[in-house]
């Protein structure tokens, strides 16, 4: 078991330290903008990363959870007894028989179990934990349920009619929620203005589709201690969230996060299942594990925010901006999740993507008995965009300019501060405009595709273009948006990083673990990353916001340099050289000068720790970005630093059919600086095609609350022959505040697909679609001119 | 219903002993029958006969002017195969817009007949080039075997004439006439994996601009997949022209009876209807 | 409860006895029975292909595939794919292209690339191996790096 006692006798002389004879020399080599593969990689491409799906524990019991059938009813009656009795069966619950339990969401207005009223097709009635699934199905099937079905609110205008049914008391008009946000005076603008375009735009339901369906394993300790093994995003906010549910102390739970599969924002908020297991686990004493199936994951799991966009907006005669006026109109299904927060992004688009002197915005949030809208990646820019963007080449048709200088003549600049508060110390936005139009040969395409619109081919080509702004530092939406870093290094050399973290397979233990070896000199093999255990990971807000890169980043570069510093002072001690003239490279110490070999990282540590002063490397830092929170007008900083995108697409259009085919996407990328190629160019292409799925394929079909496409059949995710051409040009503005110079990218790519999309439709037949999705049938009803 | 008994026979004599017996569900690649068991939307019967271990379903072969492909030839056999390449092309074509490449490693001819999907990919070919189902039987202790035609054989969705005791074990097609051509189309995003909104398939003589022996056969346009008899009357043996290319695709518009769901809805069919009609029979013209 | 049938097949190389109910689809057996998880429920219903072994040599989806009719053929998961020499090519290159993010779906994608491979050798190209994936569905990478992988594969494979 011991340690070699050989380490104990190593000492290293001062000045006499280099290895006899060897004088090794070491080239610095960064890794930064190289292409390093994913540390989880092997195992995942090899079948032995273990998913939640594919964990058991020792005397784990099966849950599985009876929704109803009724979009929104009373519940009269709910009898068990037939399922209690179902061999095989340990627990079978009900609101009534648990003893605890309070409402979950944004708005605290969804309890996990539903006792008495049902309001949508996916309201949880009853659980059953049981020996096998297919034991917990069956017993599902002996529960009788009693309904009195209520008058159903299919959609938001009859849910805002006077004297429509109340789906929840405390919001007698069933608003959800408002935003409204302002700067400047827009009747001035539009007096200001030389023309004015009033366009609504309507963005339907899509849905994560993680291929690893949702899943949780909840299991108590024998002295109440709860372990979790969850699939959240947000492990620190759940802690807190789910000990308010259950009325557990929140220092007794423990998260611990096995790898996923896959995010996007769905794991953001707590969704009724996981409360049950815990409820399920409370009730039989035994671990118990809650799967969906792909049915369920389609039918119960929460959507991007659908949006009715009304937007007005100006312009002078020399094309500048002069006023934006927006109004979106949301369904917010039965319960409030982060769909209804939406606006917090979709606003700062409005707002802020180009300089608008005057601007105006409000939301309203209307229960209905529809699916509720959870996170998903973009978060609201998706539909904020596509109805800016689409304005902007209408805007600018109107005018008489070309759309590209029409677009630089209004977008921001490094510096600015924008109407709601948002600084742009680092912003590539015109670069990445200019960039894209001259890689997609841009304006000479749109010019000639206008020219060709009235031939009579069958086959119609178009470009389009647009753009999005994004916080790619961060979101300082709670008080705290900080991440914290342990570092440790081991008598080998080996580096732990303990980060706050969490790996959704987005690669941020890759690109953690990349900026520790960079600033420590030595190799990745020489690094672990832990960061799945809310017991021995430090604080961190969670996935969201595209910031873990930037801020857990941030967070580590500190405790690695804080490692570095100690190791260069004992190095310095060890060899009597001064600090500064020693370096770290390929887990050695060298001249800095020179690269000469001085001693081998492992063995000054080994010195150290069985010195007689023995000490350890182990260092922490917490990084805590400097951004604002927002007023209560939503103004502020909010973030450390914005992320820019231009992308172009070129379509064609088969007017025979109504099927759109995208050919090519250029984008330009203002990422502030690439980390690890590999990963970024990963997040790009694979946000480039969730963006062509949104705009063309993709539909959650929502028929009076009922989900009407709950399989890959009829939910079409885009497929490989499907992919366009894919010239993704990276923009390094090298932000000041980012950890070597980055920024966030992880929602950028997928937010203009749509929005270009539209527009190259445009382009390409003189006829402007404002409704998502372009599925052949939608596109050629607009080309005929006839309505659903 | 849960499974009782299960049988793999190795021969034809012995499926059909077992099938006489009735209440079982026949089970060869498994790639509909799973899925639809699962769902609850065909429960399994008592008994289970996997037919897929009978050598005497297998195989291709070219018998007197016909070509007999076994039942439990699979679509990516199917597709390979030389017999199929040289005489029906569109068949070997709809078998790559079938499902995926695992799919077509599974799921097998004569399970794509019996499934009798209205959008079942490779019976719009195989109607338009006029095949028929072999059916066999044990009623009375020894095999018997009797074809019916493809159009009648199929009812309805999930609907076949097949009658208790009955097996699917091949499928024939006559060896097409000189001067035959094909066409298939099959409406689509993408090159698979995707379950048609329509689907058309053609088979016609031409001779000197002239077509004769018009199939035509659409799918996912009505119950079951139909035969286009109204558009093949407005072509048969007439001289294609843009004026009669038009009033084929009228009349394949009108002639079709399709349903909305969530993959499209009758009007869009029928659009498609006429725009393909007219699109395939430009094509035949010109080439 | 229906009777359990008892079947014998290889699975990597390996002979095995099991005795598994008629209505049991192979990918369950495989994860439930034999615990290999490397391949992946993601849909039951043959759309995704997270699921996808070979059988005899062919790639199929096992969540459409009945475990009895295992009985008496050759069955390789993903585990056995990467244990060979040409599926550790495949798999080493999906790790180095960037091709695995959330990971979920790549096992199926290994064994389908390698199934490809296997087929069509290094005159395998990227046309080709996009219409030999459509069965496989990815949400995180938008497939470019998966074909990159593929194509590198196969070029190691001459």
């Amino acid at each position: 078991m011991g340690i070699a006692p050989e380490a104990q006798v190593e000492t290293i002389a001062p000045h006499e330290a280099r290895d006899a004879g060897t004088a090794r020399t070491i080239e610095k080599d960064s890794l930064i903008g190289k292409r390093i593969a994913k540390l989880d990689a092997p195992d995942k491409a090899s079948g032995k990363t273990r998913y939640i799906h594919d964990m058991n524990l020792p005397g784990q019991l099966h849950g599985k959870i009876l929704h109803s059938t009724r979009v929104h009813a009373l519940i009269k009656r709910i009898d068990t007894s037939k399922a209690k009795a179902l061999p095989g069966v340990h627990a079978v619950i009900t609101a009534e028989d648990v003893p605890y339990q309070r409402p979950l969401g944004v708005s605290k207005d969804h309890m996990p179990l539903k006792g008495d009223r049902v309001r949508s097709m996916r309201d949880e009635i009853a659980a059953v934990a049981a020996d096998t699934p297919e034991i917990a199905e069956a017993a599902l099937k002996l529960i009788e349920v009693e309904y009195e079905d209520l008058p159903p609110l299919y959609n938001v205008a009859e849910a805002m009619k006077p004297g429509a049914p109340v789906l929840h008391d405390q919001k007698p008009d069933n608003v959800a929620m408002t935003f409204d946000y302002s700067h400047g005076d827009v009747v001035q603008g539009e007096a200001e203005s030389d023309v004015v375009f009033e366009d609504t735009f309507k963005l339907h339901y899509v849905t994560h589709c993680c291929m690893g369906v949702s899943g949780v394993i909840a299991d108590f300790d024998s002295a109440g201690g709860l372990m979790l093994y969850s699939q959240t995003q947000v492990p620190f906010l759940h802690k807190r969230e789910f000990a308010e549910i259950l009325g557990i102390d929140p220092g007794r739970i423990r998260i611990v996060q096995p790898p996923i599969g896959g995010g996007f924002g769905s794991k953001l908020d707590i969704y009724p299942f996981e409360p049950i297991a815990i409820f399920l686990a409370k009730a039989t004493r035994r671990p118990v594990k809650l799967i969906f199936s792909r049915e369920q994951e389609f039918r119960i799991s929460p959507t991007r925010q659908p949006v009715l966009l009304t937007l007005r907006s100006g312009a002078k005669k020399d094309g500048t901006l002069t006023f934006r006026t927006a109004t979106t109109l949301h369904d917010n299904g039965a319960y409030t999740s982060w769909g209804a927060t939406t606006p917090f992004v979709i606003m700062q688009t409005i707002s802020s993507l180009y300089r608008v002197p005057h601007c105006k915005y409000h939301t309203t949030a209307v229960y209905t008995n529809n699916p509720y809208a959870g996170s998903f990646r973009g978060y609201g820019n998706l539909q904020a965009t596509f109805a800016v963007e689409q304005h902007m080449d209408k805007i600018a048709e109107a005018i008489g300019m070309d759309p590209l200088a029409f677009r630089l003549k209004n977008a921001q600049d490094p510096g600015e501060t924008t109407g709601q508060g948002m600084h742009f110390k680092s912003c590539g936005f015109k670069d990445c405009l200019r960039t894209v139009a001259e890689r997609g040969d841009y304006l000479r395409k749109h010019a000639e595709n206008i020219a060709n619109q009235a031939k009579p081919e069958r086959y119609k080509r178009g470009v389009g273009m647009a753009s999005m702004l994004h916080v790619g530092g961060g979101a300082k939406i709670y008080p705290s948006d900080g991440c914290g870093t342990i570092v440790k290094i081991d008598d080998f050399a080996h580096v732990t990083v303990m980060t706050g973290a969490s790996e959704i397979g987005q690669g941020s233990e890759t690109v953690i673990a990349q900026l520790v070896c960079e600033e420590l000199g030595v190799p990745m093999e020489a690094v672990t990353v832990v960061n799945n255990d809310t017991d021995v990971k430090p604080w961190d807000v969670g996935v969201h916001a595209s910031r873990t890169t930037f801020i857990a980043g941030n967070s580590a570069l500190g405790a690695a340099r804080k490692a570095r510093d100690k190791i260069l002072a004992v190095a310095a001690k060890a060899t009597g050289y001064d600090a500064s003239a020693l370096d770290l490279r390929q887990g050695t110490i060298v001249m800095a000068g020179t690269g000469e070999a001085i001693v081998p990282l492992a063995k000054l540590l080994r010195s150290l720790h069985f010195s007689e002063k023995a000490d350890l490397v182990m260092t922490t830092h917490y990084y805590e970005p400097p951004s604002e929170h927002q007023d209560k007008g939503f103004k502020g900083d909010v973030s450390a630093a914005y992320a820019w995108a231009s992308q172009v697409i070129e379509v064609v259009v088969d007017t025979d059919t109504g099927i759109v085919k995208m050919e090519k996407v250029w984008g330009a990328h203002d990422v502030g600086r690439v980390l690890n190629r590999l990963g970024i160019e990963g997040q790009i292409e694979g946000g480039v095609v969730m963006g062509q799925g949104y705009a063309l394929t993709e539909e959650l079909i929502v028929e009076d609350g009922v989900v009407k496409n709950p399989a890959f059949r009829d939910y079409k995710l885009v497929t490989a022959p499907e992919i366009p051409e894919m010239d993704v040009t990276f923009i390094e503005s090298m932000d000041g505040e980012g950890p070597r110079g980055a920024k966030g990218v992880g929602e950028a790519p997928a937010i203009c697909i749509a929005a270009a999309t539209a527009n190259a439709i445009y382009n390409a037949t003189g006829v402007r679609i404002q409704t998502l999705p372009y599925t052949p049938e939608n596109v050629y009803r607009a080309l005929k001119g006839v309505n659903r | 219903m849960t499974v009782e008994h299960y049988y793999a026979p190795k021969h034809l004599d012995e499926a059909l002993e077992v099938l006489r017996a009735g209440n079982a569900t026949i089970l060869a690649g498994g790639t509909d029958v799973m899925p639809q068991s699962e769902s609850g939307k065909t429960p399994l019967r008592k008994t289970l006969v996997n037919i897929r271990r009978i050598a005497e379903l297998t195989g291709i072969r070219l018998a007197k002017n016909e070509v007999r492909i076994g039942a439990l030839t699979t679509i990516s056999e199917m597709m390979a195969n030389d017999l199929i390449r040289k005489h029906f092309p569109i068949l070997a074509e709809s078998g790559d817009h079938f499902a995926s490449e695992q799919i077509r490693n599974a799921g097998t001819l004569g399970g794509n007949v019996c499934n009798a999907s209205p959008a079942g990919d490779t019976l719009v070919p195989m109607l338009a080039l006029d095949a028929v189902v072999e059916l066999a039987a044990k009623p009375n202790g020894s095999v018997e075997t009797h074809t019916t035609p493809l159009g009648s054989f199929l009812v309805g969705p999930g609907k076949t004439r097949r009658a208790q005791g009955e097996l699917l074990v091949a499928i024939r097609i006559p060896v097409p006439p000189a001067g035959q051509v094909q066409r298939f189309f099959k409406f689509g995003t993408r090159p698979a994996l995707d379950i048609s909104a329509i689907a058309i398939g053609l088979a016609a003589v031409k001779t000197k601009g002239v077509l004769s022996h018009v199939r035509l056969a659409y799918g996912a346009v009505a119950p079951a997949i139909m035969r286009g008899s109204k558009t093949e009357a407005v072509l048969e043996g007439k001289r294609l022209t843009p004026e009669l290319i038009e009033q084929a695709a009228q009349a394949a518009h009108d002639e079709v009876k399709p349903i909305s769901d969530v993959r499209a809805s009758d009007w869009y069919r029928r659009e498609l209807m006429h725009n393909i009609v007219k699109r395939m029979l430009i094509d035949v013209h010109e080439h | 409860m229906s009777t359990n049938i008892e079947i014998r097949f290889t699975v990597n190389g390996s002979p095995r006895t099991v005795a598994v109910p008629p209505e049991m689809s192979a990918l369950n057996m495989l994860r439930e029975v034999i615990g290999l998880t490397g391949t992946k429920y993601g849909c039951g219903e043959g759309e995704c292909g997270a699921c996808t072994i070979l059988v005899d040599g062919m790639s199929v989806n096992s969540c459409l595939l009945f475990a009895v009719d295992c009985d008496g053929r050759k069955l390789t998961t993903v585990e056995g794919v990467v244990n060979e020499p040409a599926g550790a090519r495949v798999r080493d290159a999906f790790v180095q292209a960037g091709a695995v993010q959330c990971g979920f779906c790549t096992p199926g994608f290994v064994v389908q690339a390698a199934h490809l491979i296997d087929t069509h050798g290094s005159k395998l190209d990227p046309e080709t191996i996009k219409r030999g994936i459509e069965g496989n569905l990815c949400r995180c990478t938008g497939y470019k790096k998966i074909v990159e992988a593929i194509t590198a594969a196969a070029q190691e494979a001459r």
